[in-house]
């Protein structure tokens, strides 16, 4: 044999490695160039010794070159062929990936109660810690200890639910300002507090009216808490909700409980202010009352008002809820048609 | 409430002052202008036209043709479709090539074979109100044929106002007027109240208030020679712009006055009021039981005590401040009025208002405190008006009531003022809007002297003043800051985080989160299940319906509700939660509020399938509760009222009961109008779960193996699986780890009335690997206690 010999077996064995067309077949092809004991280039190594000392040098590099050759074309080959194997495999496994699989997945938020989290959220970035308050209330806490004794003309809008008996003197509350109060009975200032929860008005309902429906009050009492404060923490808490670039506009309202009273308008999202049909032309939506809490409501509450002031504020998440999402009917937030819930 | 622009400018200069802008103004400050809505504007193409001939267009039923001339012109024809025309009518002619204020352009029409020569216009066409109920007839008194119609109806502005509920002082155009002119600084010019001498002679009156409680002031005014004749043309114009109708020159005025200086009046015919006697006794007094009054708008009510009488002899005439009486109504022959200017006592007014179900433009007024002192104001402006407009002579008057006190003073620091508002104002920039506001400030010291106008019942302490200095500057003007931390903040953003985690873990766990109303039909509360047994609803004394006529004890009637709702739309898998408070009476104490969450889980399925809903629904149980710090919960089978009579648990921890679980019974869902198997829980949350604070203990990692052993036993059908799981741990083995269910065999190969359990046991030394002995010896110990217990054999 001389190392044109070995080139030409070389050369077969490497066309052979190239035509195995599986492992099996494969590893056929090394056994008979490669293998151990009667592998073709195998037998050719040990000719090595048959030659003349002179040739075995050139011979010898030749022959690790060659076997060298076959051993990574082998390795190519075989990578190659598991690789198409793997595929076979898996191609018998097909699914069909574009099916939308619906499954269980996560549920969804309601509106009104996701708003809820998110203001309790923002609020808390300030400080204020969210507090519940029962939801059936007396006289003394729900009207006349915030500064509205019977026949006020500002029970007119809070038309009420009462239990019976009426003897028991019990009342479904009509807003969560009751909450206020029993938070600065038990405990002294300063008071940071944001109260989420439900209530009830006698109005039937109509697409902006449900019965029971939600407010978030706030209350701030501490020493020289202003009228500006209540502005700055509003206008805070109004972009943080209704984007940053939404202007804001404060306006002299009347609430028997504050004093100066205020109530807070964003610009109309569909019109941008010029007014359209979803804020009767006026160009703005009223989402908020404020005002700095009357001087009486904090004597009743045990706050002095020489020495503390503070600030208190009311929204509606169901409102809010409707303005943001775009919805047209209140009482649709209380039907919890999943269509709807899984918006959110 | 309407408002007049051009009423207004008669008191405050609007010179160049748009109505936008000065809806703007009011509507920061405080008195909300809903709507401007423009009157009479672009009436100058407009002429008045008089009718001078009139006939039916031959073959049709409603059609007329007019003639209609205007001085130096040929007389023209114009078809017409409203039938109140007459011979001699002035009406507002649109001729060919006139636009409209609306919008509309006229032109020259064929109809019938005629050509019709423009249109004679209704008051909506004009831009002059709503109303098309046919052509407007202008009054000779007011116009001339020939004149354009601007001159009857110059350009106007309406404003629909939203006034607040303390500002009965903002009910006229004098108040609006006031309120323009402090916040344009513009001086105010008052209406003229001034009035000639009283005559001497003629029949007189004395006035008796029982009570000043009652009725503050009472002003009566005699009124002789008096025209019943139209008003002014300007008052019929402002009138007609603000929506009222005119009903005659003597009422008309009497509205005039309300709606410009905002005391409401009332004129009484004097010779209808009975007795007629030489001197008229009229008096404020209580209803008495029996007595009733023929009112103005022909209904008869009854009087009581509760109600104040105008009586005139002692015989009623009017409901005070609601409604006069028929009797004494003023009339087209009417010659001799009295007038009454008088002030009631707010509450008294309101509860009559409600109780008789009536509210009038007076009641209105009076119920929101409205000054006693506008009571001469009102009085002045009518005699003023009367004596100029309707020839009536002044005659003699009568005053009942109490001496009214003047507006007391308010003494306040600007530096006070300052603080509530977060401005730095000097005593200067805090007295100037409060004088434009026509208050009196005077300085006292360091400190002011602040009297409120008279007419501004609101306003009594220095807070209020802050209010007044606040608004006519503005907000916009106060800079926005934020309230100084003082004291570290509570160290938890939530007082009561249950709610939020609940509502996490139903949410992970695939459950949407409902809200329902808290008002419930009571009947089909009754029907669905609820962790509250038998306890008598807390009912509504006043509900809108018997539907929402109850507080809730439970929350799943809302859901079995929305599982309905959304089933008939379509929906096959129905999974949500609801969390909130129900209502538990008890007697006369306050009723108990407990904070509940319920789930419900609805798929037309199998019973299989309803089964493992069922015990994912129990799982999630078990996991709110740890991850709540509520601990391991048991769950106690039970038959439950509204659920299914074996697929039902009440579910425990430690030693209380915090809900139910189980699979709704068919009935039920039957009456709920839902379809396949609804598995349900719901369980009370406050008192048992406290999530947050600071985290609990963990156990370390092991180091050494666990040795897992598995037990396959036989055990009879109904054999409990808890209980036997209890009983394994009670043994108290040592090194067991954990005992869990991993299969059940439910098929027929272990004989009839017995089912197979594989039970895997958990055991781990703390410091070596257990032994196979040990191990064994558990097997034997778990196999003997399952034995006792369930009557187990191993298989």
């Amino acid at each position: 044999m001389t190392p044109v010999d070995l080139q030409e077996l070389t050369a077969m064995a490497l066309e052979e490695i190239a035509r195995a067309d599986s492992l099996e077949r494969l590893d056929e092809v090394r056994l008979r160039y490669l293998g151990r004991r009667d592998g073709l280039v195998t037998l050719a190594g040990q000719r090595l010794r048959e030659l003349a000392p002179e040739e075995r040098a050139s011979f010898g590099q030749e022959f690790n070159r060659a076997s060298g050759q076959l051993r990574s074309a082998l390795e190519a080959r075989q990578r190659q062929l598991a690789a198409g194997e793997e595929e076979q495999r898996e191609d018998g496994e097909w699914v069909d990936m574009s099916h939308p699989f619906r499954g269980p997945g996560q549920g969804h938020s309601h509106p009104v109660a996701g708003l809820i989290r998110e203001i309790e959220d923002i609020f808390a970035f300030l400080g204020y810690q969210s507090v519940a308050g029962p939801e059936l209330e007396d006289d003394q806490h729900n009207f006349q200890l915030l500064n509205m004794p019977p026949e006020h003309p500002a029970r007119d809008s809070h038309d009420t639910f009462y239990l019976s008996p009426p003897a028991y003197g019990w009342l479904y509350r009509t807003h969560t300002s009751p909450v206020q109060m029993r938070a600065m009975l038990a405990s002294p200032p300063p008071l940071r507090i944001i109260v989420p929860g439900k209530v009830a008005r006698r109005d039937n309902p109509d697409p902006t009216h449900t019965p029971v429906f939600h407010q978030v009050e706030g209350l701030c009492v501490d020493r020289g808490v202003t009228l500006g404060d209540l502005k700055g923490t509003l206008e805070y808490a109004i972009r943080a909700l209704f984007g940053r670039e939404r202007r804001v506009r404060l306006r002299a309202s009347f609430f028997p409980y504050t004093e100066p009273s205020l109530e807070a308008d964003v610009a109309c999202a569909v019109c941008q202010g010029s007014g359209c049909r979803t804020c009767l032309q006026k160009g703005w939506i009223e989402i908020l009352g404020s005002g700095m809490v009357h001087p009486a409501v904090l004597r009743n509450g045990g706050v002095d008002p020489e020495s503390h002031s503070g600030f208190a504020f009311g929204m509606g998440p169901d409102r809010i809820a409707v303005l943001r999402y775009g919805l047209s009917d209140l009482r649709d937030l209380y039907e919890n048609d999943l269509r709807l819930l899984e918006c959110f | 409430m309407r408002v007049s622009h051009e009423w207004l400018g008669e008191m405050v200069d609007l010179e160049g002052v748009e109505p936008a802008r000065a809806a703007e103004l009011l509507t920061l400050s405080g008195t909300e202008v809903e709507k401007v809505t423009a009157y009479g504007v672009g009436l100058d193409q407009v002429v008045v036209g008089e009718v001078i001939g009139l006939r039916r267009v031959e073959g049709s039923h409603h059609l007329f043709l007019a003639h209609v001339a205007t001085p130096g012109q040929e007389p023209r024809e114009v078809i017409c479709g409203a039938d109140n025309l007459f011979v001699g009518a002035l009406v507002p002619w649109a001729r060919p090539g006139t636009s409209l204020p609306i919008g509309v352009e006229i032109g020259r029409k064929r109809l019938r074979g005629i050509w019709s020569e423009g249109m004679l216009c209704a008051p909506d066409e004009l831009g002059l109100g709503s109303e098309h109920d046919g052509v407007l007839i202008l009054s000779p008194h007011d116009a001339e044929a020939g004149m354009p119609l601007d001159r009857v109806y110059p350009p106007d502005h309406v404003y629909e106002l939203e006034v607040l509920s303390n500002r009965a002082d903002c009910l006229s155009h004098w108040g609006v007027a006031r309120e323009l002119s402090a916040l344009l600084s513009r001086p105010l010019r008052d209406p003229d109240v001034s009035r000639p001498a009283r005559s001497a002679s003629g029949p007189t009156v004395r006035v008796t208030v029982d009570s000043s409680a009652d009725c503050p002031v009472y002003l009566a005014e005699i009124l002789t020679g008096i025209g019943n004749t139209p008003a002014p043309a300007f008052i019929r114009r402002r009138l007609a712009a603000i929506g009222q109708r005119s009903l005659g020159g003597i009422v008309d005025l009497a509205n005039y006055v309300m709606f410009e200086v905002g005391q409401p009046l009332h004129t009484f015919d004097l010779n209808r009021l009975s007795p007629p006697e030489k001197e008229l006794a009229v008096g404020v007094r209580r209803g008495r039981q029996g007595e009733s009054i023929a009112c103005l708008d022909g209904v008869t009510r009854e009087l009581d005590p509760e109600t104040l009488v105008v009586t005139a002899g002692d015989a009623p005439q009017a409901v005070a401040g609601l409604i006069g009486g028929e009797a004494s109504a003023v009339g087209a022959d009417t010659g001799e009025v009295l007038l009454e200017a008088a002030n009631f006592n707010w509450a008294r007014l309101r509860s009559t208002s409600r109780r008789l179900r009536l509210r009038t433009e007076a009641s209105s007024r009076f119920e929101r405190q409205l000054s006693p002192h506008l009571a001469r104001a009102g009085a002045d402006r009518f005699i003023h008006l009367a004596v100029r407009h309707l020839g009536a002579t002044l005659g003699p008057g009568a005053e009942g009531g109490a001496p009214l006190a003047p507006a007391a003073a308010i003494r306040c620091a600007p530096r006070r003022i300052s603080s509530i508002l977060g401005m730095q104002l000097s005593s200067e920039a805090v007295a100037n809007p409060l004088r434009r506001l026509q208050f009196e400030v005077r300085e006292a010291g360091p400190e002011m002297l602040v009297t409120p106008s008279p007419y501004r019942t609101d306003v009594t302490t220095a807070v209020d003043l802050a209010e007044e200095v606040g608004r006519i500057i503005g907000y916009q003007e106060v800079p926005g800051t934020l309230p100084p931390i003082h004291q570290a903040p509570p160290l938890e953003a939530l007082a009561e985080p249950v709610a939020r985690l609940a509502s996490a873990a139903c949410r992970a766990a695939g459950f949407s989160e409902a809200l329902s109303l808290s008002l419930v039909s009571r009947e089909r509360e009754e029907l669905a299940p609820r962790l509250i047994g038998d306890l008598a609803h807390l009912e509504l004394a006043n509900p809108l319906s018997a539907q929402l006529g109850s507080l809730r004890q439970g929350l799943l009637q809302g859901l079995l509700l929305s599982a309905h709702h959304n089933q008939a739309r379509g929906q096959d898998r129905v999974r949500l939660f609801e969390q909130g408070a129900v209502f538990w009476a008890r007697g006369q104490e306050r009723p108990e509020e407990p904070w509940m969450v319920a789930l419900l889980d609805l798929a037309d399925d199998s019973p299989e399938d309803g089964v493992s809903r069922l015990r994912h629904l129990m799982a999630l149980i078990a996991s709110l509760s740890r991850v709540g710090g509520g601990g391991a919960v048991e769950f106690r089978p039970v038959t439950w009222r509204a659920l299914h009579r074996t697929r039902a648990a009440e579910v425990w921890a430690g030693a209380e009961l915090r809900g139910i679980v189980g699979e709704v019974a068919q009935p039920v869902a039957d009456a709920f109008d839902v379809r396949g198997r609804v598995e349900v829980a719901e369980l009370r949350l406050d008192g048992w779960l406290k999530p947050g604070g600071l985290p609990g203990h963990a156990a370390p990692l092991p180091r050494t193996p666990a040795l897992v052993l598995d037990l396959s036993v036989a055990v009879p059908t109904r054999a409990l699986l808890g209980p036997a799981l209890q009983a394994v741990s009670a043994l108290g083995l040592p090194w067991l780890e954990l005992v869990m269910p991993i299969d059940e065999y439910l098929g027929d190969q272990l004989g009839p009335g017995l089912k197979g359990w594989t039970l895997r046991l958990r055991l781990r030394h703390p410091e070596r690997t257990l032994t196979t002995a040990e191990g064994d010896a558990a097997r034997q110990a778990v196999l003997r206690v399952l034995e006792l217990e369930v009557g187990a054999k191993a298989r």
